[in-house]
């Protein structure tokens, strides 16, 4: 039992050393990104290279950074809110969570892209679209949805996927774009009626349908068109996408400061850098349309000019989501 | 009157006992702490967040969850779920144990390591797999359909599979322990005097394999009720309550209700635990006595070889498929579409991930001795002590076990944010949080395999010792640890792979600098690149069979010869 107490020993000394690690770094910044991990990593190794700032970063869903930085509020861990649809920022600014910064940018941003105090600003935008499975449709010998209304199609009982639209900016923006067209109470007597025939089942995360319709465990789901290419298209899934002829919605992603966060000048060059042209060019690869109108834009990405839009109002919808998101789930029941 | 004048003059006989010896006292002491601590202080954040709304006292919370359907509902299928997989799983756990314990199976290593190896389970590949095997487009589909016609693997049928393939070898652990130690004399005994096999377990094996079997039921049930990596991708609309509350806290935003969700959660697991508890201390269960015993012939008639042959090759069968497809995907180059084969998932996880996968190496070794040693204390403490405030080391320190990973990681951050009274260092941020977290969360089953095996054990050769002048210490130490020394490596073993496969608490803690393999898992799954989380998967399996080897090879050392677990075949 010697040997017990050596390994014990052991243990504690290891413990001693990673104590030790955490002490005597500085310059680094501190960052929750919404981005995957290795399309954040895209992003942050660039930033690194190019500014000599290191950074160190946790990725989570936005409903996680907001839940984290809202836990943490007496005593923020991080500098920068990364990513993440900007209704999640709006909503943590109206909680108080975020610090207002004017980015330094030499083109103007449109009104709507930024909160009016500069809370939060957006760094990329991209419309909801729909994917279907090909193999699907050649089976069925129908061609994919192109209306809101064709996703009732009996051909797609029990086989369309979407988030809830409470634990999703995408579903979210859905349920807001339909409530813009049509107003609350039609939107949900078309949403229970959805719901009975058309939905097979909700996925927690916007992307979660597009490799469920790819492997072809649903025939049609609903995100945005950025990711629909990076994540369905692009990578080789049997899938092809749609826009509503009605008009659709679209997200504007957010980047903030977290309201006494450790590392305040680090953070407001981080997010300058995201806006400037070398941030802004990165996107090509993942098909997000940049804001910064000098940015390079990724062949075949879906430009906010060539679908038919709605006239979003994303402050409106930040704002109401509580109230919106209750209509839904005490007349869904999900 | 007089039964309570009585019960005072025991505790107080009690009392004085204790106060010979000081070692005991020091240890009872430090362990109060730290659960009051690292167990009640974050869950009493949560309970206190649940009945606060918008910064007043309020019930508001538990009314709305009773009367909406979107939380109750959810509330009822878990604790279905639960039932059904805890039951299922004991099943499974049983049935490989006995068959590796009582009957003539050819090839034991190799079915103890495959009872064992879902424990190495990273979250959500197996759940994929499934889908990629028995889903609407699944491999295997048409040749199910065509056999038990129309089904679908979303939903409770499906979770109740995987939850099971999952969760039955912490079943099996336990219950591979208890009936190890069952004397076969005892059941030769019945033999001789002229019963059937069949009538031999059912009048000795199963009754004194039930502490066992609770034990391993009780776990299964938490686990199930806690787990939300397999219902995010297979639940369809059977909805869970363990998800409802991770998705009310992460989806919403909606901190107080979701801590009332996860509070609900709570209702069932302590109440199984309490009758569990006293279902089971009531009876004795003493089989080793310190008398010499000979080994058991094992002869078993067809009629229970039969089934549980048939039920140990279905299982074999099934993990291996599931396993299968998941080293299959992981080469994929696209998983489940195009399926040339390559290692460029290997590669591009490796580029992303080689910092996640040290420290979840560090983090784990450093807190797997120390949940080991300490749960087995606490075990010890709690079967052979008696003291003041037993029942709440007990209940206390089982509790982040029976409450939904998220729920233990928000009330981490909540509690160990800023300094407190309670415990005035900062935690957050550094590889503390995530290590007490690890201990904390991962001990209750060292704890539990340590009380079963302790329950087994006459008191008599503990008293020997006493007897001749040896304190609680060196007793634990020289008698008690080498005993159930099984069922310690068992729990090293355990806490060591939950440690390397931790998600739901854990991703409210890791920070820029620490972080871990199972975070890298969930962003590849989020992402829907399943090829790579897969592959990560396939990494953490490795590491994880290696760094058991090494316990082994420590184990050979200081045990003296004992195995570590069933997990190396060796």
């Amino acid at each position: 039992m010697k040997r017990l107490s050596v390994i014990l020993l052991i243990s504690v000394l290891f413990a001693g050393m990673v104590f030790g690690a955490g002490q005597g770094e500085k310059k680094i910044l501190h960052i929750y990104t919404a981005f995957d991990t290795g399309e954040a990593k895209y992003y942050i190794d660039a930033f690194e290279a190019d500014t000599g700032i290191k950074v160190e970063w946790v990725r989570m869903s936005s409903g996680e950074v907001l839940a984290r930085v809202e836990a943490e509020a007496r005593n923020p861990q991080a500098s920068v809110w990364h990513a993440g649809s900007n209704t999640s920022h709006i909503n943590a600014a109206s909680k108080g969570l975020l610090e207002p910064y004017k980015p330094d940018i030499d083109f103007t941003l449109p009104a709507n892209f930024h909160a009016k105090n500069w809370d939060w600003t957006g760094f990329y935008t991209g419309a909801i679209g729909f994917i279907s499975n090909t193999k699907f449709l050649k089976k069925h010998n129908i061609s994919a949805p192109a209306s809101w209304k064709e996703l009732l199609n009996p051909v797609f009982a029990k086989n369309v996927v979407i988030a809830y639209p409470y634990t999703s900016g995408t579903s979210y923006t859905t349920f807001a774009t339909l409530i813009q067209l049509y107003g609350l109470d039609t939107t949900l007597d078309w949403w229970a009626k959805f719901d009975k025939k058309s939905i097979m089942q909700y996925t927690k995360s916007g992307t979660g349908c597009i490799p469920m319709v790819g492997l072809g465990e649903a025939a049609v789901g609903i995100a945005f068109s950025h990711d629909i290419l990076a994540k369905g298209i692009k990578k080789g899934y049997p899938v092809v996408m749609t826009f509503p002829k009605e008009g659709t919605g679209y997200e504007i992603g957010g980047l903030s400061l977290i309201k006494g966060g450790p590392e305040p000048e680090l953070g407001k060059k981080f997010i300058d850098w995201n806006l400037s042209v070398k941030g802004q060019n990165l996107f090509q690869k993942y098909y997000r349309i940049p804001v910064n109108p000098k940015a390079k834009v990724a062949k075949g990405a879906v430009t906010l000019d060539q679908v038919k839009l709605i006239k979003f109002n994303h402050e409106w919808a930040g704002r109401n989501k509580d109230k919106f998101v209750r209509a839904w789930r005490d007349r869904i029941g999900k | 009157m007089a039964g309570g004048t009585v019960r005072l003059k025991t505790s107080l006989k009690e009392f004085r006992k204790l106060w010979k010896e000081p070692f005991l006292i020091i240890a009872v002491a430090v362990i109060f702490y730290f659960l009051i601590v690292f167990v009640l202080f974050p869950l009493f954040q949560v309970f206190k967040t649940s009945f606060i709304v918008k910064k007043e006292l309020s019930f508001a919370n538990y009314a709305v969850v009773f009367s909406k359907v979107y939380y109750y509902q959810p509330f009822l299928n878990s604790i279905l779920l639960g039932l059904s997989t805890a039951s299922a799983g004991t099943l499974m756990g049983y049935a490989f144990a006995f068959a590796i314990t009582r009957t003539p199976l050819k090839f034991k290593k190799f079915f103890r390591l495959i009872a064992t190896f879902p424990i190495i389970s990273p979250p959500f590949v197996v759940a994929l797999a499934a889908v990629l095997l028995f889903g609407r487009s699944g491999t295997l589909a048409p040749y199910i359909t065509r056999i038990i016609g129309a089904y679908s693997i979303y939903g409770y049928g499906g979770l109740v599979l995987v939850e099971t393939i999952a969760y039955g070898p912490t079943a099996f652990l336990v219950l591979y322990g208890v009936l190890g130690a069952i004397d076969p004399a005892l059941e030769e005994a019945s033999m001789d005097l002229g019963a059937s096999r069949w009538k031999v377990f059912i009048t000795v094996t199963l009754p004194l394999s039930i502490p066992g079997i609770a034990s391993a039921w009780l776990l299964v049930f938490i686990q199930s009720m806690a787990d939300f990596g397999n219902p995010m991708v297979l639940s369809g609309n059977f909805r869970v309550l363990s998800v409802q509350a991770f998705l009310q806290i992460t989806g919403m935003y909606d901190l107080s209700r979701g801590s009332t969700l996860a509070i609900l959660l709570l209702l069932p697991t302590i109440t199984a635990f309490f009758i569990q508890r006293y279902w089971v201390s009531r009876k004795s269960y003493v089989t080793v006595t310190g008398k010499p015993t000979s080994a058991t012939i094992k002869r078993v008639e067809w009629y229970i070889k039969l089934p549980v042959y048939f039920f140990v090759f279905t299982i074999t069968l099934l993990i291996f498929l599931l396993y299968g497809t998941v080293v299959y995907g992981s080469f994929q180059t696209l998983w489940g579409v195009n399926p040339a084969l390559t290692i460029k998932n290997y590669v591009e996880t490796f580029q992303v991930g080689k910092n996640y996968i040290i420290d979840s190496l560090l983090l784990s070794t450093i807190a797997t001795p120390l949940t080991g040693i300490l749960g087995m204390f606490i075990a010890f403490l709690i079967i052979r002590k008696r003291f003041f405030g037993r029942a709440f080391i007990e209940i206390s320190s089982m509790l982040t076990f029976a409450v939904p990973g998220t729920v233990v990681g928000i009330g981490y951050i909540l509690a160990f944010n800023q300094r407190s009274v309670v415990f005035p260092f900062m935690l957050s941020g550094t590889a503390w949080i995530i290590i007490l977290l690890l201990i904390f969360r991962n001990m209750p089953v060292g704890i539990r395999s340590g009380i079963a095996a302790l329950q087994q054990i006459d008191p008599s050769i503990e008293e020997a010792s006493t007897d001749l002048g040896a304190g609680t210490g060196t007793t634990f130490r020289k008698i008690t640890l080498p005993m159930i020394a099984p069922a310690f490596f068992s729990g090293l073993v355990y806490s060591f792979v939950k440690a390397m496969t931790a998600i739901s608490a854990i991703i409210f803690v890791v920070s820029g600098r620490w972080n871990l393999i199972t975070v890298a898992i969930l962003g590849f799954v989020d992402n829907s690149q399943y090829a790579q989380a897969a592959a990560m998967s396939i990494i953490l399996i490795v590491i994880v069979l290696a760094a058991l080897g090494v316990i082994q090879l420590a184990v050979n050392r200081v045990g003296k010869g004992v195995r570590a677990s069933g997990l190396i075949g060796t």
